[in-house]
Formats: structure tokens, sequence, C-alpha cells
């Protein structure tokens, strides 16, 4: 145990779990989202993540960056960069909605059990992460650096890394924007009305099968750009990258309260930086053993989460 | 005066802003059938749910034969003898009519797990009696055809009376019926009330929810009535039948006017 | 009401003829189809041979083995309704009690299995108290967190072997003739077998009884059940207790046949293709989750000749199996009774109640 660790890079461990957190908090909005209007668990999940994360990959070989180059600089840099972002997006909202339609439309259809849906989700995920595996040769792979990674600047033994700012603001861009969208656009208005009763938004005339997949959208996109970000400042990704992300991101949405988009966003935060201090004091290893009993903790004394369920059920 | 089986006290129950009973006082005598009517949306059910420890109040007494019931979990509710039905009929629809009612009548037994594993005398001596009263209340009922066919397959009146025989298997002092009546034809409605006079006299104690008057005026012994999550009126049916404050209650609200 | 359709269900067919058997003809027909159970690892077809593993291994591990697994775990996901994602932590736990025991006190297998099955129900309980209050969804990511949670533990204790895990764990003594050696699975088989048979038994006689009324109840409605005064937490920490028991018992024995146990043996994927077992093959039926269990074992190794793609087909067939008999292979149905006197208890006068 390292508690003067803790001590003194405090700042500095706040902001790399905050950066982390922001991912997980990404990450955490589409387990949310469809957990929201389906009331499932989307097992596949952590795949449209991985699947964002070769898709950054890619799309940096096409713009032609490789891993000995130097980091690219200028608008050239600010062009990869963004390419490779909306590579990652677009990839993992295709799959998410592909996830949805071969994985869940059908038993839902046919009114199949939860358990029945879930094996379905967890058969797509196992076909892709195998798929990746096969193809990768079960290699992990390495992201080329795209940018130059400084420190912009220094605060109370902090060193504020210009990568990690990046992550932090433009997810809280990519969070606020989705805001604005469920709580304003038609879509969003019918993925509310759908998540507080399916029947009534049925009857009201809301099309159940358009607000699934734009739940679904939704949520691809936000693991597309976590999954951009995730490569962009740790720089490597595998098959199995989905796995370990994916149970920290539903962790936080569960940590917040499941199905409230506030709650998943403090969860992915809250969860980034207490990983990120155990990991100093106890060692990477330990940290998901502490953040299990977190969990474990916060259900015990508040089992809603700590925002409350968005959607309160009467019960009996 | 005869002895009060069930007593609420200045009970309130609030959820987040809105109250759905306020200051309610209720009390159920031994041996009695009692109603609880009102307009829709007027606290009936909550009361229920009170009572049975699905809610907690947010202030006041539930006794219960001189012991508070807040507070205790659900399944002792139903051990030191409150049982209920319920307005939407949950009856389990994958088990058996048999079954249904069987789970109702193991709440008195005492074995459990490593019992049933290994066919203790007292297990099987448990489950044989469990048995043998959820026949009986089938029968009862006049169920006992059904006994072998699943809960979401029998008729609709099935179902409900397949409620009463459920609850009654828990061998309650206190029997809660959510609107017993719902849906039935004046025949049916006369069979339901002989058996509820039946299940009185065979030595429960009765209080019902039920929207139909001519059934409530013509088994209960007292009425309470609730509107907006408060009491208006208790006595007799007679009495309440023309209590003004009842009247305005049910016919004065010009949007429930129909 | 009566299904007019016309079709045959073999399963109620032979529901029936079995109720209708006198009783040596039920007992001749258990015996034989025991008897097929413990010489199947004689058996040499060609359809069910396993080109590339040992078929009688394969009886032994996975199939047996996730047979047994999937019967333990279908007491809590099947009968109860409990979605357990980290099952593997009680087979982890026996394994492991196996492995330590085994190589650093003289007991020996028999002395070591009570051991590691008290060990793995203790854990059970330890996190199903606390648990099992919560709500179904809470519960899966609690459970996926605890069986990930026993790997990571057992990877960062040196004591126990950090990743490289525990060698040289002893062999059960020999039983009577039966030699339990690394060389011969069958004696293996015959007591993962025996465990089955004997849990078979006794799940069936707990859904008949009071238990399984319980489990029904809490699966179908949980707030009901605890109305009509079933103690929900209790039944539901039973079921919780028992499913972790029989993966101890699991555990145990495997470690005691493969020699030696590395943590990452006991990753999520196999809690994961135990629940698929029980999904597959017909939740909450016990012979479905056992052909399910049987498939889903056997079906990888059958296929290894695709070595690579072989998962991924797996993976696919999930998804196909799922969609097109969502409740598996043998669905969970009840046999409805029309016969009015179809149960033998006595009535006291038709119309009264005490």
């Amino acid at each position: 145990m390292d508690f003067a660790l803790l001590r003194d890079a405090f700042w500095g461990l706040t902001f790399d779990g905050l950066a982390l957190g922001a991912i997980y908090a990404l990450i955490s909005l589409g387990y949310t989202l469809v957990y929201g209007v389906l009331r499932l668990i989307n097992f596949a999940h952590s795949e449209v993540f991985m699947i964002g994360t070769f898709s950054a990959l890619v799309a940096s070989g096409i713009m032609g960056v490789k891993v000995e180059d130097d980091p690219r600089t200028g608008w050239k840099m600010v062009l990869t960069l963004l390419v490779c972002l909306i590579a990652a997006m677009l990839a993992s909202a295709i799959t998410a909605v592909l996830v949805e339609i071969i994985a869940y439309r059908r038993l839902r259809q046919r009114g199949a059990t939860k358990l029945a849906t879930l094996i379905s989700a967890i058969g797509v995920s196992i076909s892709l992460v195998e798929a990746f595996r096969i193809i990768t040769h079960s290699l992990p792979r390495e992201f080329p650096r795209i940018m130059d990674k400084t420190f912009l600047l220094s605060y109370a033994g902090a060193d504020i890394r210009n990568d990690k700012v990046i992550v932090i603001v433009a997810a809280g861009l990519m969070m606020f924007a989705l805001e604005r969208f469920i709580s304003k656009s038609r879509y969003g208005k019918g993925i509310r009305a759908v998540s507080m009763d399916e029947n009534t938004a049925t009857l009201m005339g809301v099309n159940i099968n358009k607000v699934i997949t734009v739940t679904f959208l939704a949520g691809g996109l936000m693991a597309g750009a976590a999954a951009f970000f995730y490569i962009l400042v740790y720089e490597n990704t595998s098959f199995k990258v989905g796995f370990f992300l994916g149970i920290s991101a539903f962790t936080a949405a569960v940590l917040g309260g499941i199905g409230n988009l506030k709650g998943a966003l403090f969860g992915g935060f809250v969860l980034g930086v207490l990983e990120t201090y155990t990991s100093a004091v106890f060692g990477t290893a330990w940290k998901a053993v502490i953040s299990f009993l977190i969990l474990v903790l916060v259900l015990l004394i508040k089992p809603t989460g700590l925002f409350g369920e968005s959607i309160q059920q009467a019960r009996v | 005066m005869s002895e009060k089986l069930l007593e609420l006290k200045n009970v309130t129950m609030k959820f987040g802003g809105v109250t759905a009973l306020n200051e309610v006082n209720l009390h159920v005598n031994k041996g009695e059938i009692a109603a609880l009517i009102g307009p829709n949306g007027a606290g009936k059910t909550t009361v229920f749910n009170v009572v049975t420890g699905v809610y907690k109040p947010t202030s006041g007494e539930v006794n219960f034969v001189g012991q508070s019931v807040v507070g205790k979990k659900r399944y002792q509710v139903t051990k030191i003898g409150i049982a209920r039905t319920f307005q939407n009929i949950r009856l389990f629809g994958e088990s058996t009519a048999l079954e249904n009612v069987v789970t109702g009548a193991d709440v008195h037994s005492k074995s459990g797990v490593i019992g049933s594993i290994f066919g203790t005398p007292r297990s099987r001596r448990e489950e044989k009696a469990a048995l043998e009263r959820g026949m009986e209340l089938l029968a009862f009922m006049g169920l006992k055809h059904r006994a072998g066919q699943l809960g979401k397959n029998l008729p609709y009146g099935d179902q409900r009376r397949l409620e009463i025989a459920r609850a009654l298997a828990t061998n309650p002092q206190l029997l809660l019926l959510d609107e017993p009546a719902a849906g039935f034809n004046p025949a049916e409605k006369v069979a339901l009330a002989a058996t509820i006079r039946k299940i009185r006299d065979a030595g429960y104690t009765v209080l019902l929810i039920e929207h139909d008057m001519s059934l409530i005026m013509d088994i209960s012994d007292r009425v309470a009535v609730l509107d907006f999550g408060q009491k208006i009126a208790d006595d007799v049916p007679k009495v309440v039948q023309n209590d003004p404050r009842v009247i305005e209650a049910y016919l004065g609200a010009p949007a429930d006017a129909s | 009401m009566a299904d007019k359709k016309f079709r045959y269900n073999v399963r109620d067919h032979a529901a029936e003829y079995w109720e209708r058997s006198p009783k040596w003809r039920r007992v001749c027909l258990s015996i034989s189809f025991i008897a097929f159970f413990y010489a199947l690892p004689f058996l040499n077809n060609p359809l069910i041979n396993t080109p590339g593993s040992d078929f009688q291994s394969v009886l032994f591990y996975p199939v047996g083995m996730y047979v047994l697994m999937a019967i333990g775990l279908n007491i809590v996901v099947g009968k109860s309704g409990l979605l357990d994602l980290g099952y593997v932590a009680f087979f982890a736990i026996g394994a492991y009690t196996m492995a330590i025991l085994g190589t650093h006190t003289g007991l020996n297998f028999w002395e070591i299995l009570p051991i590691g099955i008290a060990l793995a129900m203790f854990s059970g309980a330890l996190l199903g108290t606390p648990t099992l209050r919560l709500r179904g969804d809470y519960l899966a990511i609690v459970t996926l967190g605890f069986g990930e949670i026993v790997r990571i533990v057992a990877v960062n204790i040196e004591a126990i072997g950090g990743p490289r895990g525990i060698a040289g764990i002893p062999t059960p003594p020999d039983f009577f003739n039966a030699k339990f050696t690394i060389l011969d699975p069958k004696p293996y088989y015959w007591v993962l077998l025996t465990f089955t048979l004997l849990i078979v038994w006794m799940v069936r006689r707990m859904a008949a009884r009071r238990p399984g009324r319980a489990w029904d109840a809490i699966r179908q409605d949980d707030d009901v059940a605890q109305l009509m005064g079933v103690n929900t937490l209790k039944y539901k920490v039973w079921a919780f207790v028992l499913g972790a028991a029989v993966a101890g018992a699991g555990g145990v024995l495997y470690a005691s046949q493969i020699l030696s146990i590395v943590p990452d043996q006991f990753n999520l994927n196999v809690s994961i293709l135990i629940l698929a077992c029980v999904v597959f093959g017909g939740i909450g039926n016990l012979w479905g989750v056992i052909l399910g269990a049987t498939l889903l074992a056997f079906t990888p190794e059958r296929i290894r000749f695709l070595s690579q793609p072989r998962i991924l087909v797996f993976g696919i067939a999930l998804v196909v199996m799922m969609n097109l008999r969502p409740d598996g292979i043998l669905p969970k149905k009840k046999r409805e009774h029309f016969d009015p006197n179809w149960h033998t208890v006595e009535e006291s006068g038709e119309g009264e109640i005490k």
C-alpha cells in the first residue's frame, strides 16, 4: 500500500482519473440508454466499443499515419484526429444498430424472455470477439501517435497532458449534445416516453422500432467516441479491450443509477477517479476489486444507485 | 363493543408531493364484513398496501391484534394473519391452481429446503396437510375441477375466485379483497356475496374494496368512505348511503358525472 | 382448455407413459437408463467420437462437468429466476480448496470434498444475503463482478501461486478397484455421474415440494410471493447456496483430475457458457438443461477440426438458436391435468372450510 503516492500525486491522479472517467461515462451512456428503453443489459455493447477502436486504427492507416512516424502537426493533425473520431463513431453506431436488428428485434417481437434475449446478445458478443481474435491473430495492435503529447501546465504537482484535456473537453461536449438531443428532439422525446411506459408510448403514436434503433444509434455513437479517446490516450487495442472497459462502464452505469443519463455520467467519472486512486494505493491489480466493493456498498446503502433510477416504478 | 382486529391511527401516506392518504383513521372489528369505498384514486388500494406492509406509512400507526404492522416484512404480515387479493389479478400463471393455493398454505409449514431434500417425517406431514388444505379451499371456491390447470389458462371468474382461495390458504384472521366482483355478471355477484358471507361465518374477518354499491349494501356490516385520501364517512350501509358528503363525493364532482 | 392442435408431443407422451407405468417398470427403466450412462465411456461410435481429443476425457470435461454445473445454475436461474453471471466463482472456490488443501495437508479428495462444498456454500451465502435483496438486473452485475474478483484475487495472491496457479494436486485415492490417474478419465467420469444423479434426485424432490413452489412464486412475481407469505430472501439465498454447492463439488473434482490449475481457467467465459447451456436447453426444465449442456459442451469438441473458427461458429449458433427457439430446445412447460379427480387428496365435503 502506498498512501504517500496518493498524497503526493493527488491532483495528477485526479486529472488522470477524470480522463479515464470520461471514457467510462461515454460507454456507460450506451448501457443506460438501452436499459432505459428495453430494460435489458446490452451485453454486446462492449464489442461496439471494441469495433470503434479498430475502426479508428484502420482510419489512421488510411490517413497514412504509421506507428514509426513522428506525430503530425497543424491542420493535418486536426484533420487526422477528426477522421479517426468520425470513423470510430460511425463504425460503432452501425455495429450497435446491427446488433439490435440481429440479436434483439426478432426476439422482442416474439415476446421472448429477458434471458433469451441476453443469451442472444451474448452470442453476438462472442462472435464479434472471436472474429476479431482471428483477424488480429490474438495480438494487440498499436495505435500510431497522431498528436504530440505535451504537458500543458503543472498545477499543484499535477501535470496536465494535452490529449487528456482534449478527451475530457470533447467528452463533455458529446454528453452535452446527447443531453440536448434527448430532451429536445422528437426522437429524444420518444426515447423518454418509451422509457417511462412502453405501452402508453405506443398508444400515443410513438414508433417503438424507430425509437429503439435511434437509442442504439446514440449509444453506439457515444461508444465510438469513447473508443477513439481511449485509443488516443492509451495507444493500443486488442480484441479483448471491450471486456474490461465494458465491465467498468456498466458498473459506472449501475453506480449512478441505471436508466439515468446523469447517473451514468457521474458514475463514470466517480469510477474513473476511484480506480485511479486505488491503482496508486494498492497497485493496478486490485483496482477492479476495489471498484466492485464500492459498487456493492453503494447498492446496499442505496439500491437504486447514487442518482436513483429515472423511472420509478410503482410497486404492487 | 366488539373487539378491534385492525386499526389505522392517523395514517398519512405521501408519494413525493402527492398525499395518497391523509390522517386516515380506520378500524375493522373481529368477525365483520367491512367495506372500503370511494371514487377512483381515493386511496383505497393504498390502504391495503399500507396494511400489508407494501408501503411504510409516512406517519401514523397500523395495529393488528395489538401489534404494530409498520416496519414488518410483507411475509411476516401474512404470517401474523393478513392476506389479500389484487385488483388486477396477480396469480402465478405458470403454476397450477392447486400450486397457487398450496403456496399460500405453506406459510404455516416449518420444514424447508433441508426437510424436503431428505423427506423428513415433518416435511411429509406438512406437505400432505398443505395439499389437503389447498384442495379443500379449491373445493370451497368451486374450483376443484381446475386443480391441475395453469393459473393463466383459467377463465376470468375462476381466476378471481382462485385469488380468494390462495389468500384464504394462508389462514388469515383478516382477509382483504380488492374489487373481488370486478367484471362479474349479476349472477356471479350474487354467488360471490354468498361466498363472502360463508367466509365470514367460518370465522374470518373481511375488509373489501368494491365499486358495486348493491353488493356493498347487501353484505357489509360497516362501510368506510374515502375521498382524496381522507375518510369522509364510516357507518352502517344505510347511514352512509344517505350521507350528503358521500353523495357529493360520488356525484358532486362534475368531471366524475357519468 | 385442451389444445386441440394435433401435435405429437414426445415429452407429454413419455411423461404419461411414466405415470401409467407400474413400479417394477419404472425401476427397470431407471436402472437401464442409469446403466447406459455409466457404460458411456465404452461406447465407440464414429458419430459421437471427438477427433482431435480423447472421447473419454471429453465425457468428463467439458461434457459431464458442464451438465453438472448447468443443473446447479438452473436452480438459481431456472427455478428461482435469479440472473447469476458469476457462477464460475464457486467452481473456482471448490477447485482452489482442493488444490490448496491437497498440496498442503494430508487430506485426500474425499475429505476435501465436503470442505470445498461447505466453503462454496458459505461464500454463496456471504454474497447472496446482502445482494439478493437487490433487483434482478443489479444482481447480474454484482455476480459478474464477484466472478471476476475471485479470479483477480487468485492471480494476485502469491501464496496460492498467483498467476501460475497450483500444480501437483493429488488424485483421489483408489476406490475399490478404480484407480484415479491422469491417464484414465473413466473413474472421474463415474464419480461425476454419481454426483450428477444425486443432484438430479435432490432437485426433483425439492421442485415438487415447498421450496419448488416458493421458487416458482418468486420467479413469477416476487411481490405477490412475499404477500402470500413466502420469505423470498430466504429461498433466494437457499437457491444461491445450493447452486454454489453444486459448483463447489464440481470444482473439487475438476482440480483433482486436471492436477494443476491456473486462475485464468476460471474466467467470465465459463459463467457465460454455463448460463448459455441453461438457456439454450430450456431454462427451468431439468432435461432441457442437461441436453443443452451436452450439446454446447460437446459441439465445440466435435467440430474441433475447425480449430480456429469454432468459438465463432458457437457464437453464431447461439444467436441463430435463440432467434429460432427463444425458449430453448426443450422449453419448460408444465403439463396440465383436466381430469377433475386427478389429485387424490380426500375431500372434507364440498363447500366447507375450517
